[in-house]
């Protein structure tokens, strides 16, 4: 082939050139770190490198998320378990003046222990998170979850609602991260009880006791008819056959008959009667409607029973009751919660071990993707070295040699 | 009988000496012209003459046609591709810099959002959402801005680039004319300079453009150059038609047009077709039309997808003044540009349809008046709507149709239309039939995007309802979940039953008359419920429910004496809130909807706020069946598609760089000047030119022998 001049010039140029612009690639993956400096390098790896920075800044955020939603489960569990304390210490002290022995002076020194210890709940029911926020209070946190009015019926108001907020842990998991008053504290139910509305005759009820809590409790629950109020509506009569028989009003169903002697204690559903009486007296009782109470208001009220010595002694047995009751459903709702605590708790921790290793799978799959192979590029450096380096000690070579050079 | 050998020999002595000489002139000439660029070496050859001599030498190029047609035709192709893979090199790597990424924009907002919601009565989390929100509208305003001034500057180019093509045409014209006049005058002699020039021309011509070149039928070496496409730009006889650059509505965006200057006849303007033109002009249109206009486009629709979304969630919110939520976003509005034949006064106005971020596409609109109404000024009652591509070509569905909606009826001010925008037209014109606009909705959007609101309270974190259950409630239902749907406050068929004054419809606002919105819901039985009103009067009665989803949903679908009031029903979502319980109720368990005052803590909205991340906010394309993308997917796409044309520019420059390199070597092999052979030429030349010489003084000796003979 005849070879003109320029070509010898041109070619060379251009190879050295092309060597220049593949050697500075190179050079750029090496310095960078990155395989993919424009989305050219790679189009396709450029978009999925996209997507899954996307993904690990999205578990960043997540992992945020779990390390506060631990912080504020944690500090709901002390708080919770610090009432439980209390109403644990309170149960003894109820228990206590329940004795006999006891005289007015004494129930009074316990009464003032049972309203330290109200006070304390009630400074616990108004805890605070580190952002002043009340954190019983619901969406409302802002306001004070609990008000004190002793003159009220219900002396510790819940000033709050029943919302809670979520945090999100994955794309899918949505953990509950507070914890709602109401839910807890304003759900604990009184002791069901029973009050006498009439009687007829020469009926004298002298003492209408519930002996068996637990089993009165499962009465009412099957029993109790929020809709038609007749229908927890009970009468008692004395038959002539000698027996007593439990009807309920609203039904007409009856539900019990007992042997009865006048004077002599019978049980129905847990409730002890002692009732003086001839054939055809009757005396009703219905079921009181279920009341909720606080565990502070349970404690107040425990506390004005210890203090108020004019009461007879079926008014404080069954004040002592109560706020037995009181206490132990008051217990079991917060026991519920904290082991609801606790199963957040858990669920965030595997959430967070999953979200580590997702993390960690993604970041690999990126560096494969978007980072350089330094052994490779390396190695590609160091090829383009030679062949630059090669053209550039040729060219002078074989652009010295001309026919002119010798004529 | 020949005359006396001297005079032979002496005639013969000079033809040589001049032969030689000319051969001397011509490898000089080609040692001179070694680094002139488009000079093709030239040889000179002689025929020997009767009766003894070399005769009168031509000199000419040597030229192979076939090499130069092929170097013209990878010219041009590397002139298209050097300019697109230069231009989409530049979108390439605004759209590698960490700092303009879109998706670490996005990412940083979503998370600011979550952060804000572990702490919803936060302000200063709350700032930190809105700092994001601003740092992502700087950068797609970045991104955006960077791509409108590529467009100034591509016309720019058009222009320096017609101009150029303009002098060349008409350089080409002109030596056309110069080759047939030197040709005229000296026969012998091949104007190698003149044809060198045109060459020369032609092949810059044909960096800028792809031409197609013909000999010319009259006399001399003339040609006739004309577009692939077929339209002349030069004829042989030196006249040329010009480049010019026109626009139809957008004015910014160009269009190449050819003016003819016959001489007899009635000249006019041709538009040539832009899609096929190669050369570096060609790559211009080629990068505008499948790059720019796109990349301008899609970045729009990401802008206002995300900021329609945000927009609406946060007004299904309440915000940290306890009011219902706004926008947080300024979505642009746009205006229609009157197409050729449309009188400039006339405009329609645009804007994005609210919650409709989610139907807005890439595409630009046409819209066509074909009704007009009978009132005065005439406004336009039925149109008809084209969806184009940025560089006016139709949209095309997945079988190839155009886009078009045709008998679409538009109101007095602004109508709702496909595409997720509103158009509204001016009273104070008169509009008729067939008035064509052109609608740009998306493609400045990413550019005039703009936050709403500088208050970190309107972040709307908290939903307006809140549903709680009875303190006395005997049952263990709990809600599982409240939805919002609704709080548009007004009296339209759009409202809903939030009143605008922190409280829900009570039966003087509702649209009932006796009824208020609905506020309470008492269970009779664990399959039967009551929805009263805030006053206490029943709404409606639920039987034979299986589930306690969306309560008042099931309510309006199947309660009964009395039934779900229509008052409530003729609306369109009315009352635009909702309840899902679960657990086991007993009867008389009652659940109340209250306005959520003072719910500064609550984070529900914020989640949904978050969870947008997630969701399809993005139309694929101008078809309403096509699948959603989100938003971190739409802009990895475009990345992808803007990286992988990069690549692919890149690779077919390399290839068409290669064959030109071929093409001119091979025109190079033929027409280069080489010095070495120039070199040996010359001695080869020196030495005939000695030779010559020497018969010359031969023919002298034998001159003066004889003179000395007869002396």
């Amino acid at each position: 082939m005849r070879v003109p001049t320029s070509l010898l010039f041109d070619q060379n140029i251009r190879a050295i050139a092309n060597n220049q612009s593949g050697l500075i690639q190179t050079q750029e993956q090496l310095s960078t770190g990155k395989r993919i400096n424009n989305p050219s390098d790679d189009p396709v790896g450029a978009a999925q490198v996209i997507r899954l920075t996307e993904s690990i800044d999205k578990l960043t955020q997540f992992q945020r998320n779990n390390d506060l939603l631990q912080g504020s489960l944690e500090q709901q569990e002390v708080v919770l378990s610090g009432i439980t304390n209390a109403l644990q210490r309170a149960r003894v002290l109820a228990v206590q003046s329940g004795s006999g022995i006891l005289s007015q002076e004494d129930r009074e020194a316990i009464a003032s222990e049972v309203e330290q210890i109200r006070n304390e709940v009630f400074d616990l029911l108004n805890s605070q998170n580190a952002n002043g926020e009340y954190i019983f209070s619901g969406y409302q946190s802002g306001t004070q979850a609990y008000e004190f009015n002793p003159a009220s019926s219900n002396p510790f108001e819940f000033l709050g609602d029943a919302g809670t907020n979520s945090v999100r842990l994955s794309d899918s998991v949505e953990v509950r991260s507070s914890i709602s008053g109401f839910e807890v504290f304003e759900n604990t139910l009184a002791r069901f009880d029973i009050d006498i509305t009439g009687s007829t005759g020469t009926a004298n009820l002298t003492d209408n006791t519930i002996v068996q809590q637990n089993t009165f409790d499962g009465f009412f629950e099957r029993t109790y008819d929020a809709v038609t109020p007749a229908n927890n509506d009970f009468q008692i009569e004395i038959l002539a056959s000698g027996d007593v028989q439990v009807t309920n009003q609203g039904t007409g169903a009856v539900l019990a008959t007992r042997p009865f002697t006048s004077g002599q204690p019978f049980s129905f559903n847990g409730i002890q009667f002692t009732l003086e009486g001839a054939v055809g007296d009757t005396v009703d009782f219905s079921l009181q409607a279920p009341r909720k109470r606080n565990v502070a208001e349970t404690l107040h009220d425990l506390t004005n029973a210890l203090n108020n010595g004019a009461s007879s002694g079926a008014d404080f047995r069954s004040a002592i009751s109560d706020a037995l009751v009181g206490i132990d459903n008051g217990v079991a709702d917060i026991a519920q919660e904290i082991s609801s605590i606790g199963g957040r708790l858990n669920t965030a921790q595997s959430i967070y071990e999953t979200n580590l290793d997702l993390d960690i799978v993604n970041r690999e799959i990126r560096s494969n993707i978007e980072d350089t192979d330094y052994a490779e590029a390396s190695a590609e450096f160091a090829r383009q070295e030679t062949a630059l380096q090669a053209v550039l000690t040729t060219f002078p070579q074989i652009s010295n040699l001309s026919l002119f050079n010798f004529i | 009988m020949p005359s006396t050998i001297t005079t032979d020999l002496f005639n013969i002595a000079t033809s040589g000496v001049n032969a030689s000489n000319q051969l001397l002139q011509t490898t000089s000439s080609n040692i001179a012209n070694v680094n002139t660029e488009g000079y093709v070496r030239e040889r000179t050859s002689f025929v020997s003459q009767l009766g003894g001599g070399v005769g009168r030498g031509t000199t000419a190029r040597v030229i192979d046609q076939f090499a130069q047609n092929q170097l013209r035709r990878d010219t041009t192709t590397v002139g298209e591709w050097e300019v697109y893979e230069n231009k989409i090199n530049a979108i390439d790597n605004i759209l590698a810099s960490e700092a303009n990424s879109l998706a670490s924009g996005l990412s940083n907002m979503f998370a600011a959002i979550q952060t804000a919601a572990d702490d919803p009565s936060s302000v200063v989390s709350r700032e930190v959402v809105l700092g994001e929100a601003r740092q992502f509208l700087s950068q797609i305003g970045n991104i955006s801005g960077f791509l409108e001034r590529e467009e100034d500057e591509l016309n720019l180019q058009f222009n320096d680039s017609i101009e150029q093509a303009n002098s060349l045409i008409e350089a080409i014209g002109t030596l056309n004319k110069a080759i047939v006049v030197a040709e005229g005058n000296n026969p012998d002699v091949e104007p190698g300079a003149l044809l060198n020039q045109r060459d020369l021309a032609i092949n810059q011509l044909a960096s800028l453009l792809s031409i197609e070149i013909r000999d010319g039928a009259g006399v001399g070496n003339t040609i006739n150059v004309s577009l692939s496409s077929g339209e002349s730009l030069v004829l042989d006889d030196g006249s040329f038609n010009l480049l010019a650059l026109g626009s139809s509505a957008d004015l910014t965006t160009q269009e190449l047009q050819l003016t003819t200057s016959f001489e007899n006849k009635n000249n006019t303007v041709i538009n040539v077709r832009e899609d096929n033109l190669g050369g570096s002009i060609g790559g211009l249109f080629r990068f505008r039309d499948e790059v720019l206009g796109v990349a301008q486009r899609d970045i729009g629709q990401l802008a206002v997808a995300f900021g329609d979304a945000i927009n609406s969630q946060n007004r299904l919110g309440l915000d940290l003044d306890q009011q219902l939520g706004g926008d947080i976003f300024a979505l642009p509005e746009f205006t229609g540009l009157p197409f050729d034949g449309t009188s400039g006064d006339l405009t329609v106005n645009g804007r994005f349809t609210a919650g409709e971020g989610i139907n807005v596409t890439d595409a630009d609109i046409k819209i066509t008046v074909t009704s007009v109404d009978a009132s005065v000024p005439p406004q336009p009652d039925e149109i008809t709507i084209e969806f184009l591509e940025g560089n006016g070509d139709p949209k095309l569905d997945e079988s190839g149709n155009p886009v078009i909606f045709t008998g679409v009826t538009v109101g007095a001010g602004f109508t709702d239309i496909e595409g997720g925008i509103d158009i509204g037209f001016d009273t104070t014109e008169s509009y008729a039939v067939d008035n064509e606009f052109l609608l740009q909705p998306t493609k400045f959007a990413g550019s005039d995007i703009a936050l709403a609101t500088n208050r970190p309270e309107d972040l709307a974190f908290a939903l307006p309802i809140r549903v709680t259950p009875d303190v006395d409630n005997f049952g263990d239902l709990k809600v599982t979940a409240t939805r919002v749907t609704n709080t548009t406050v007004g009296t339209g068929t759009d409202r809903s039953a939030f009143d605008g004054t922190g409280d829900i419809d009570d039966v003087a606002s509702s649209p009932s008359a006796t009824l208020g919105a609905p506020a309470q819901i008492v269970f009779d039985s664990s399959s039967q419920f009551t929805v009263f009103d805030s006053a206490g009067n029943t709404i409606t009665v639920v039987t034979g429910i299986s589930d306690y989803q969306n309560l008042l949903a099931q309510a309006q679908a199947s309660g009964a004496g009395p039934a779900w009031p229509a008052a409530f029903s003729s609306l369109e979502d009315y009352p635009g809130y909702d309840v899902s319980l679960e657990g086991e109720p007993a009867a008389g368990d009652s659940f109340t909807f209250e306005y959520n005052t003072n719910g500064l803590d609550d984070n529900r909205n914020a989640i949904l706020l978050a969870q947008l991340q997630e969701e399809g906010l993005v139309q694929l394309s101008s078809q309403s069946d096509n699948q959603t993308r989100t938003l971190h997917e739409a802009y990895s796409s475009l990345v992808g598609a803007v990286g992988s044309e990069s690549a692919n520019a890149d690779i077919t420059l390399q290839a068409a760089e290669a064959l030109k390199a071929e093409s001119s070597e091979w025109l190079n092999s033929v027409s280069g000047v080489s010095l070495d052979e120039e070199a040996a030429n010359l001695i080869r030349f020196q030495q005939s030119y000695s030779a010559a010489a020497r018969i010359l003084s031969t023919a002298q000796t034998l001159f003066d022998t004889l003179l000395s003979a007869v002396r």
